[in-house]
């Protein structure tokens, strides 16, 4: 392993560049601009899961004070909707998106069904409320009924999510086994509930318009409203130059920003669509409720003869929203034999959606609480089992990878964490009154790259611009991307300024998969190289500033695409971790604390320690709520989430969090760009459910096969 | 989420509270310190037209001790029961209780008067005035009179306060120095109502129990005293199998709701847990471990 390059910046805990603005309250997120004039609206949402609107009274709203339109399928222009010649990676590959009041049906509960634009927000709200709408309502499918299952559309298995994938023989890999394990787990639909709300802006001049809103791909949004109403990309510009946290929920382009803009249209006013707490859990999308059956056998020697892992996740009906779910079962350890089935349960609610380690993170779960029971079945150290099936290339593909720690990971987290003091007999640790338990998985997400542009842009006062059409939700975007081109221009990170969030920027790809800093600071770092051989080009010596004012310059411009290569079709790449859990139960009340998490990690070369940490701690966090509290309270008459708000559905607060140790492994990948970076978001919460899962085990002796895992779960018999 | 509109009164006197309550009828609401009665008016479960705030009345305010009895003047907050001396040397179960209500800005704003009046069954205060056996003074248009708590919560919501009368002050007998009690409460998540909770005082004579008085918090659509719980404990030095015993007669009292903080049998079974626990705790207390 060669050292990383030695910098001044990469690789410092440099302290978030955003910081000040975002706690002095300056920086603008999406729903704060106030363009002259703003108008706000009200969404009014369906009360049935399925049927049609019959009858629709808005005469009463519209004699409300302040009241400017009320929008529905009876008076919105009739949109184009055009197809994309190529879907976007963050849409579903087949099915349809939800048009906006374009007819009459309704295909969910809380779908859009109207919208009141009004001179404030309490005007249109109370309008909203007085919209009378009568509705034939038709028999829902509300419940998830595995039975139902169907393996997704042949789109949707060329973009990765087959219905069945594998290699070898996996019945016969079962058949050959010492050792089996069969068994079921199921995982609650999970919401990202992100701070900042979603909220639209839409603001026509003539035919252009401008859209401030909450997104992780701004360049997406244009291309996505010009299909919808059928006008050029170029007269559409999206500014989102803060995001407040979205764990994916910001990646596709959701309904309510064609209602913006269609409100926009039919007042003549710019207008604010803000969706409220409960809106969110049924118009954006959510981690779908996903059950999973996972047989494992085993030789004598431990040693995995087969993996079969089956899933099947809730869809909604309109659109075929799929997940990589059943990649770990191919990816994570060595075994000749494996065979994955993949089933979709139409149900009548909203589209699923990326979350934060999408699919990945719920195949993970199974498999690697899977791996914990084939250990006590074998009656082996889940670590050993771990590294005795070891996958020292990516069996899927055949591929070696371009870069792998994941032994480091084990071997340093089991060591910070203290795991040879685990007992192995389950119910034998205790401190006081309560059950002491210790369990462990494995984490691994795919390490991408996609296209990226930046513009960099010297001044004669020695300072720099670097711009891009990136986003950052919240990981530290703004601050990395500026390290690496301080580094590379030999500047201070106060003298740089990072641009980003305007479609009108340089492309970037989507802020999303864990790709940003290896594809878009790639792209700045070539953008600072060639700013750097012009600079070089020129008469004179010193400093930036100097050369440039020696040359007569007030400034100086480059531009530069980095782009994946060759290397993609010879390597796989992934980062990889170990998570160590220790839980303590109160078996008198169920009640369970996680009371310490390790966490070591192979994500390449680490840009900055201090925000690469608050991933990691972040993700530990999501993994906790989606553990022991997250879930989505579906109640099948309704076909709707009764806890909609974040009183009744539980998240992680300051109180639950406990001691949180997160360490980086030696590891750098020059081979999947030449920063050495890897990618560092989804892998955080990958992995930590299971730990915790097989952690509640070894303190209880009983198996928990859901997520979440609740006190009542854990008392009695 | 904004309440509809209101008019809003701050009387000076009990006199005048009491006359603007009375003139007003159903339509009128003492406030206190609004954090269960604001949150109701947003989600428009309650929605009165006159409000009459309580916090300019000098009278309703402190803690005091009257002979053989502490008074709480009703909009004593949440805050001042944790802060108070006296209440720390004679009744210090006050303090561990209101310590376990939601967090510090609603402790700071919440009054102990709304807590036990409100008749909501999750409040912590009223089965720990049932507990304590308290007495509530009210005032109406046609005098004073007094409530024991055991007898004041009729249902969720529901309580012998009349349109027009106004919860004055608490009076809780004090129990003997060197008393052993306990308030213990299961949340769901920190600042949560209860899941389940217990509050126990008793005293001992030797080493077995001589007095024991057991309420139970938001196991049922109001407080509960759970006197045959408290009776079978007496004469014993609270063996396990006694435990048990009032565990088990404390739990079939209860009638729990399946809710967010989780399914009836799972509430009714931590009931009985935090039965065991606190009586278990009051009697190290008592024995001064
Ligand atoms: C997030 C949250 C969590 C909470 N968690 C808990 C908890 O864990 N445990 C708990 O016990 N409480 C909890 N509460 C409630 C809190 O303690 C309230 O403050 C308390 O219940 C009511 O007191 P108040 O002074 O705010 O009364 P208000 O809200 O002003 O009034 C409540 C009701 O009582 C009536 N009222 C008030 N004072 C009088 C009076 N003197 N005479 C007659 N009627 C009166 C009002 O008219 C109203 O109907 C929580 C509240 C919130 C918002």
């Amino acid at each position: 392993m060669n050292a990383p390059a030695l910098s001044a910046v990469i690789g410092q805990p440099v302290s978030r560049v955003d910081g000040p603005a975002k706690v002095t309250g300056t920086a603008r997120y999406a729903a704060e601009f106030v363009p002259d004039g703003l108008a706000y609206a009200s969404v009014v949402s369906a009360t049935i899961p399925r049927g049609r609107i019959r009858a629709l009274d808005t005469s009463a709203a519209e004699g409300m004070p302040g009241v400017l339109a009320v929008v529905s399928h009876r008076n919105a222009p009739k949109l184009p909707y055009l197809e994309r010649d190529q879907r976007p990676p963050v849409d579903p590959k087949s099915g349809d998106q939800l048009r906006m009041f374009q007819d009459d049906k309704v295909l969910f509960n809380g779908q859009p069904v109207a919208v009141v634009i009004a001179d404030s927000q309490q005007e249109a709200d109370a309008a909203a409320r007085c919209i009378g709408i009568a509705y034939d309502e038709t028999e829902p499918t509300t419940t998830f009924d595995p039975g139902r299952g169907r393996p997704p559309s042949e789109e949707t298995a060329k973009g990765g999510r087959p219905g069945a994938a594998g290699r070898g023989d996996g019945a016969a890999g079962l058949a050959e086994a010492a050792t089996t394990v069969d068994v079921t787990y199921v995982q609650a639909r999970e919401h990202h509930n992100a701070i900042e709300p979603h909220a639209t802006i839409a603001q026509w001049d003539g035919d252009s318009l401008t859209l401030y809103d909450k997104s992780q791909w701004v360049q997406n949004v244009v291309v996505e409203i010009a299909h919808v109403f059928g006008i050029e990309a170029g007269k559409i510009r999206v500014i989102s130059p803060f995001v407040g946290g979205a764990f994916g929920s910001a990646l596709r382009t959701w309904p309510h920003v064609t209602i913006a803009a269609i409100a926009a249209k039919m007042t003549g006013r710019p207008v604010r669509v803000e969706l409220s707490r409960r809106q969110l859990y049924h118009s954006v999308g959510f981690r779908p409720h996903t059950l999973q059956r996972v047989r494992l056998g085993a030789a004598p020697d431990g040693r995995l003869t087969a993996i079969l892992q089956d899933a099947a996740a809730q869809v909604a009906t309109y659109e075929e929203y799929a997940e990589t779910t059943l990649q770990p079962a191919e990816t994570t350890y060595s075994c000749p034999n494996v065979a994955t089935a993949y089933r979709l349960v139409e149900m009548d609610t909203n589209s699923p959606c990326p979350m934060r380690g999408p699919g990945i993170v719920t195949g993970l779960y199974a498999l690697e609480a899977a791996m914990d029971e084939l250990a006590v079945a074998l009656n082996v150290d889940p670590v050993a089992l771990r590294l005795k099936n070891h996958a020292d290339i990516n069996e899927k593909t055949g591929l070696p990878w371009s870069s792998k720690a994941l032994k480091a990971c084990y071997e340093t987290a089991a060591e910070r964490f203290g795991w040879a003091d685990r007992i192995a007999a389950p119910r034998s640790m205790r401190i006081g009154t309560d059950l002491v338990g210790y369990g462990m998985a494995t984490a691994i997400y795919h390490a991408d790259r996609a296209p990226a542009e930046a513009e960099v842009i010297l001044f004669a006062n020695g300072t720099a611009v670097v711009r891009t059409a990136a986003s950052d939700m919240g990981p530290g975007t703004y601050t990395s991307i500026t390290q690496i081109a301080a580094d590379e221009l030999g500047l201070p990170v106060e003298a740089i300024r990072f641009e980003l969030g305007d479609s009108t920027l340089p492309m970037a790809p989507v802020h999303g998969g864990s790709i940003t800093l290896v594809s878009v600071g790639s792209a700045v770092a070539e953008a600072c190289a060639a700013v750097r051989q012009k600079l070089e080009a020129l008469t004179g010596e010193g400093s930036i500033a100097e050369r440039l004012r020696a040359n007569g310059l007030d400034r100086l411009a480059a531009s530069a695409k980095a782009s994946p290569g060759e290397e993609t079709k010879r390597y796989a790449s992934s980062a990889f971790g170990a998570v160590f859990v220790e839980v303590r139960v109160d078996e008198g009340l169920g009640t369970l604390r996680v009371k310490r998490m390790t966490g070591a990690y192979d994500v390449g070369r680490v840009i900055n320690p201090k925000i690469a940490r608050s991933q990691c701690i972040g993700g530990m966090m999501g993994g906790l709520g989606m553990a022991l509290m997250e879930a989505a309270e579906w109640d099948p008459r309704f076909g709707k989430v009764m806890n909609a708000n974040l009183a009744e559905y539980l998240v992680p607060v300051c109180a639950d969090t406990p001691a949180l140790d997160v360490t980086f492994v030696p590891s750098e990948d020059t081979v999947l760009n030449p920063l050495g970076a890897k990618g560092l978001a989804e892998i955080a919460i990958c992995g930590v459910a299971p730990a915790i899962a097989n952690a509640v085990f070894h303190a209880t002796g009983r198996r928990q096969r859901h997520i979440p895992i609740r006190p009542e779960d854990l008392i009695g018999t | 989420m904004i309440p509809g509109p209101f008019h809003y009164h701050r009387p000076t006197s009990v006199a005048e509270a009491v006359a603007l309550l009375a003139a007003h009828g159903d339509d009128a609401r003492p406030l206190a310190g609004g954090h269960s009665l604001i949150p109701m008016m947003k989600l428009r479960m309650a929605v009165p037209d006159h409000l009459v705030d309580l916090a300019a009345i000098p009278d309703l305010k402190g803690i005091c001790e009257d002979g053989d009895r502490i008074v709480i003047g009703a909009t004593t907050t949440q805050r001042e029961v944790i802060g108070s001396d006296l209440l720390a040397a004679r009744l210090p179960i006050l303090a561990e209780t209101a310590r376990q209500i939601a967090d510090p800005q609603i402790r700071t704003k919440g009054t102990f008067g709304g807590n036990v009046a409100n008749g909501d069954p999750g409040n912590d205060m009223p089965a720990l005035m049932q507990c304590l056996d308290a007495v509530y003074r009210l005032a109406g248009p046609d005098g004073s009179r007094t409530v024991p708590a055991r007898d004041y919560y009729q249902g969720a919501y529901f309580t012998a306060l009349e349109p027009g009368e106004l919860l004055t002050a608490v009076e809780i007998p004090v129990p003997p120095a060197g008393h052993g009690y306990a308030y213990e409460k299961l949340k769901r998540k920190v600042g949560d109502y209860a899941t389940a909770a217990a509050a126990v005082v008793l005293t001992l004579d030797g080493g077995t129990v001589a007095t024991a008085s057991i309420a139970l918090t938001n196991v049922a659509s109001t407080p509960l005293h759970a006197a045959a719980a408290s009776a079978l404990v007496i004469g014993t030095g609270l063996d396990a199998a006694t435990l048990k015993a009032a565990a088990d007669a404390a739990k079939a009292i209860t009638d729990p709701a399946t809710d967010g903080r989780g399914t009836a049998e799972y509430r009714r079974e931590m009931a009985g847990v935090m039965v065991a626990r606190a009586l278990a705790k009051a009697m190290r207390r008592a024995k001064g471990a």
